[in-house]
């Protein structure tokens, strides 16, 4: 035990191997043909008889009381069958969940006041979605507008008629803390020089093209609903929503729905499954409610973080980084659905791959009148991830010396893993030097810098950045709740399960507790089982729990599934293959010891010729309990649950000197993009990319490639385009994909050169580390390096994104007045 | 992001579609429906009736006329970016087609409608103009001509009566005119930030003529005559290059949105000047 808290013994079972048969291997998508001829089953393809549709009145005022509301025309409309108010629905159902403590209020329509544009205000169950819009248009409501809350400074010193939650005291402040991780000061006072810079981080957020929808039914003789939805982590707490509708957990069953595309948003979905329900229960018949895209962007669950950093960070002449010291302001939004948990995230990995010897973070979350926050790629990290590349960065030029012999300089050195950062998350294990020297490789970084200058001579810009970020994986309970004042949700388990069962000919199958939400889950699972049992991925068939059927399961999100999944599927696997070797040492008259499972087959080693097949083994299993030996215990048939938790979590500090082990299973990747910036017009040219990840050891390059491309991506539009852009009185200027600016295949590299290195936890089942993210964590600054490095002649320096065309003309026009 | 309730009229002939416009004062065309259906859907125009032109035979046709180039009203947007007539006698227009929506948009979208839907940041309009081209209207009342300068009269606003049905786009055929198009976007593909289409006269190393013309920087695609009038009268040097391209800049008054701010816009329209102006001079013949 020190400052930083204990390392708990690991309990890896599967050692990272190199003659493993299918897991490393590019398989192709188990998911894929069903998905790819349209034969996937999604929240919006489903059809109950007799099902109405709902359709939602937003309101239009950033805040404003509910002065009255008249849907008494929308009720008369023919084909509407209810039409529902705020009020309406409090009679019928209690606020959202929340993770936030004390919790911020939110009712699935609004009542007295609306908080955002977009925020529900009536909602209405037809025949049809055209007659519901058209109800929609009937409802007459008076509104009083009140002050709007934008900007996330001001909002630090709102009163009065400008405080969204009164009930909370007379501020917007949700929540305001400062957490202090070893000798800040002193670090401070032995400085030879700070670096400051105020840092704006925008709000953006996953654009997934499917919507979040739900069809719901309530059986009036069970008392009973039904909720088909794309949301994820209904294994873990969809009994959150069960008490928002005011039923036992039991009356309530989730049932999952492909998912088309997540990025986070679908995270744990509940205002759209909510409001499906009350309806349906209103109606009598099934109700689907199916977001549009300006349903999904002014009132989703998926903004992401909103921030202003304050950084200073400590150094020594000779380049030993020492402390680190952040004020933040994040703009939360109207609402705190998972508490500040995105800082939780952020504490995981904010000093980077560097040794850094303290941290202090003042942290003042606001309330805004926007959408709240919900999940996206990176859910907070990748901001922390910006902010000490570009402070990095900064000390580098500062001192003198070149950006990535900095980097070098402080790297934690392979063998001091495991280590502990001061905000007490563990980094598992790593190889930071043979991550960027791979890179290096690949991006010719020797032959760009000839070109750079070449083109500088013909007055051409050409820049190239290097970032080298963490890629934190497999989330632990405790992030959402470690900032919370006063004890609310304070869980500790975030496992997840799997079932597992081999019938009587042989085939496997696995019950996934989690969802599909865009990724592989079926493909993970297929591969490790296949490596478990020797057996062919082809006999597997993966399906889907509900929540009746469903264990504890956490879900995808966080960088978690592959790793989790691979455990619970070896605990699963390892109980089936304890019982065909016992079943099989019976029937051959062997010594179980004597025995090995290969090829899908039970041997006995040495023994020519001395196999039963899992098939055969199935067969007896099932059929033949005469054939078994007496043992109570072992009862017909070959199946196996396990729920597999997480690898390795410790409990916050009581007095909050570290906040213990919440994200341990730690990638990293080096991010080398080459750009050309138009410096008349102010446009920005991919010229090359070059990303290497290491994942530790890997299920899938092929899946993870596309992770790490599709969210380098991601990065691009978060570094480029990407703004949910409030205006002055809260209106969302960018509420349509005309004006949120998704980057497509022309805005992108033309190619992303991806590159690994496998370091394999010593945590995780065959040293699995998690990989959904990076793309998103590492692609921002490495980009915002190289645009820096580009205009580096005319003195520009990137503090902001996004940087579209007229953004980063405006600085380049600044920096030639300046100049001039 | 349903419309709301209308009546669907499907025309036969052109004449159809003329009669319906006559009895349906509060009908609209269709045409592709790329910019219709989805300002109905966000009900930002909720016509009563949709007049469906798209059955109608023989009028997508784009062929030689004189030496220019007649296109009809349901040509596709496709259908003229690929036309090797088009390519010929207006490549202007052709290269525009760069910049202009995406492959499934343009297979369905039609030149005709996207100049009726008159959008401010509309590649289309702007070509008109630099080209002089001329829109053919037809209604029950007969036909009439009107030039591309005269036809954009707003955001969304154009010559065009409601009983009519623009029926023809007319392009002059080229002669020596030198030609060059560019256009800033966010993303390629989008609505225009800024765009300027510039034809060009040279004889014996004097310009002649000049059209320099913005679109994405006002109500509509519009000559910048104080570009124009810096042009004329000398060689396309470097002083030429820059007086145009400071006059054009201050020949705009453009407008701020969350794509770009007016600056951005001056600074743009005087970047593209500059380029357009360079390339259409090394391609006077
Ligand atoms: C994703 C996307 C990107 C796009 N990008 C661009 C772009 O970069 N540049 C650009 O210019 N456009 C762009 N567009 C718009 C596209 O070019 C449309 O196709 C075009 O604006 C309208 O043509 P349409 O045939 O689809 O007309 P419709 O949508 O059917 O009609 C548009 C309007 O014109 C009227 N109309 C149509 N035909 C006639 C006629 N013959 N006579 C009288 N009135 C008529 C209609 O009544 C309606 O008011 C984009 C569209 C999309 C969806």
């Amino acid at each position: 035990m020190t400052e930083r808290g204990h390392i708990p013994e690991s309990r890896q079972r599967e050692k990272p191997r190199a003659d493993l048969q299918w897991i490393g291997k590019s398989m192709k998508r188990v998911e894929d043909p069903r998905l790819l001829v349209g034969k996937g089953i999604y929240a919006d393809d489903i059809n109950e008889p007799e099902m109405a549709h709902a359709a939602v009145l937003r309101s239009p005022h950033a805040h404003a009381r509910i002065v009255s509301i008249d849907v008494s025309k929308a009720q008369e409309l023919p084909g509407v069958l209810c039409a529902m108010t705020g009020a309406d629905a409090a009679k019928v159902c209690d606020p959202l969940p929340t993770w936030a403590s004390p919790p911020v209020l939110q009712a699935v329509i609004a009542d007295d006041r609306v908080r955002h544009v977009g925020e529900a205000v009536a909602a209405v169950a037809a025949v049809d979605r055209y007659i519901a819009e058209d109800a929609c248009d009937l409802i007459e409501v008076e509104y009083e507008p009140l002050p709007p809350v934008v900007d996330p400074e001001e909002a630090l010193t709102s009163t009065g008629d400008a405080v969204l939650h009164p009930e909370r005291g007379d501020t917007n402040i949700g929540l305001e803390r400062k957490l202090t991780f070893g000798p800040v000061e002193e670090d401070f006072a032995a400085a030879d020089l700070v670096i400051e810079r105020r840092i704006r981080w925008p709000r953006s957020g996953g654009q997934p093209l499917e919507t979040v929808g739900a069809v719901a039914s309530f059986d009036d003789g069970a008392g009973r609903f039904t909720i088909q939805c794309n949301t994820s982590m209904y294994n873990y707490c969809g009994w959150m929503i069960a008490s928002t509708l005011r039923v036992a957990p039991h009356k309530l069953n989730i049932v999952p729905t492909l998912a088309g595309g997540s990025f986070g948003s679908k995270m744990f979905v509940h205002k759209v499954p909510v409001l499906a329900a009350v309806l349906a229960r209103a109606v009598g018949r099934p109700v689907k409610f199916m977001e549009d895209r300006i349903d999904n962007t002014t009132s989703c669950d998926n903004h992401a973080s909103d921030r202003v950093y304050y950084a200073k960070l400590a150094l020594k002449r000779d380049g030993t980084l020492l402390s680190l010291k952040t004020r933040i302001i994040d703009d939360y939004g109207a609402y705190l659905q998972f508490g500040v948990g995105q800082h939780g995230n952020a504490l995981s990995q904010c000093v980077g791959p560097y040794r850094i010897n303290s941290v202090e973070v003042d942290l003042a979350a606001v309330l805004t009148n926007k959408c709240q926050q919900g999940a996206y790629r990176g859910f907070g990290s990748e901001v922390a991830n910006f902010v000490i590349e570009r402070l990095v960065d900064a000390a580098a030029d500062e001192l003198g010396i070149d950006r990535i012999a900095l980097r070098r300089q402080n790297f934690i050195q392979p063998d001091q893993f495991p280590y502990l950062i001061p905000t007490g998350n563990m980094y598992d294990s790593g190889n930071y030097q043979a991550v960027l020297d791979e890179t290096l490789k690949l991006a010719d970084l020797e032959g760009w810098r000839a070109k750079q200058a070449e083109a500088r001579k013909e007055g051409r810009y050409i820049g190239i950045g290097v970032a080298t970020c963490q890629e934190r994986s497999v989330f632990s309970a405790t992030e959402f709740w470690m900032w919370n004042l006063e004890p609310g949700v304070e869980w500790t388990s975030s496992p997840d399960g799997v079932s597992v069962k081999i019938d009587p000919t042989g085939k496997a199958f696995v019950t996934l507790h989690s969802p599909f939400w865009g990724n592989s889950p079926e493909t993970v699972a297929a591969q490790v089982l296949a490596e478990q049992l020797t057996i062919d991925p082809a006999d597997i068939e993966i399906t889907y729990s509900d929540t009746d059927q469903g264990l504890n399961s956490t879900g995808p999100g966080g960088s978690r599934f592959t790793v989790m999944v691979t455990g619970a599927i070896v605990g699963a696997a390892g109980k089936i293959r304890e019982k065909l070797l016992r079943i099989a040492a019976h029937l051959m008259e062997a010594d179980v010891r004597d025995l090995t499972l290969q090829d899908g087959a039970v041997h006995v080693k040495g023994v020519l010729d001395m196999k039963m097949s899992i098939a055969e083994l199935a067969d007896k299993a099932h059929y033949y309990r005469l054939s078994m030996p007496e043992d109570l215990d072992l009862t017909s048939g070959l199946d196996a649950t396990y729920v597999y938790d997480h690898p390795v979590t410790t409990l916050p500090d009581p007095d909050e000197r570290h906040m213990g082990i919440f994200y341990p299973i730690m990638g990293h990747s080096c991010h080398i993009p080459v750009v050309e910036v138009d410096v008349e017009t102010g446009q920005v040219h991919f010229l090359h990319y070059a990303a290497v990840h290491d994942c530790g050891t890997m299920v899938n390059p092929m899946t993870l490639e596309g992770h790490i491309r599709g969210g380098t991506v991601n990065g691009i539009g978060t570094a480029l385009f990407e703004e949910f852009s409030y205006d002055e009185a809260g209106q969302l200027t960018t509420a349509l994909w005309t004006d949120y600016l998704i980057p497509t295949i022309k805005e992108s590299p033309a190619d992303i050169v991806v590159g690994h290195v496998e370091t394999p936890s010593p945590f995780t089942e065959y040293g699995v580390k998690g990989g959904g993210e990076g793309g998103r964590m590492g692609g921002p600054p490495a980009i915002a390096a190289a645009i820096e490095d580009a205009l580096k002649p005319l003195g520009v320096t990137i503090d902001s994104l996004p940087l579209p065309p007229s953004k980063l003309r405006a600085l380049i026009r600044d920096a030639q007045a300046r100049a001039a | 992001m349903k419309p709301a309730r209308f009546r669907y009229l499907r025309a036969a002939s052109v004449n159809d579609a003329l009669q319906a416009l006559a009895e349906n004062p509060d009908a609209q065309i269709l045409a592709g429906g790329q910019s219709l259906i989805a300002m109905m859907n966000l009900r930002l125009v909720k016509p009563a009736c949709l007049i469906d032109i798209n059955r109608i035979s023989n009028i997508g046709y784009i062929d030689e006329d004189g030496d220019g180039v007649a296109i009809g009203a349901l040509a596709r947007h496709n259908d003229v970016k690929h036309s090797p007539l088009i390519r010929e006698r207006c490549p202007l227009l052709t290269e525009a087609y760069e910049s202009i929506a995406h492959h499934t948009v343009r297979n369905r979208g039609t030149l005709g409608g996207n100049l009726c839907h008159a959008d401010p940041s509309s590649e289309t309009p702007a070509v008109m103009v630099a080209t002089g081209a001329t829109l053919m209207l037809q209604s029950l009342r007969g036909q009439r001509e009107v030039g591309a300068e005269d036809f954009f009269l707003g955001t969304y606003e154009t010559a065009r009566r409601q009983d009519e049905m623009l029926t023809e786009i007319r392009l002059p055929g080229r002669r020596t005119d030198g030609w060059a198009f560019a256009e800033i976007s966010n993303r390629h593909g989008d609505f225009a930030i800024a765009v300027i289409a510039t034809t060009l006269r040279i004889e014996d190393g004097r310009c002649e003529a000049a059209r320099v013309v913005a679109s994405g920087v006002g109500e509509h695609a519009a000559r910048l005559e104080p570009a124009e009038e810096a042009l004329i009268g000398g060689p396309i040097d470097d002083a030429r290059l820059d007086a145009a391209a400071a006059a054009a800049a201050g020949a705009v008054d453009p407008h701020s949105d969350s794509h770009a701010d007016a600056a951005y816009r001056r600074d743009a329209i005087a970047a593209l000047t500059r380029r357009t102006v360079r390339r259409a001079a090394a391609r006077c013949d």
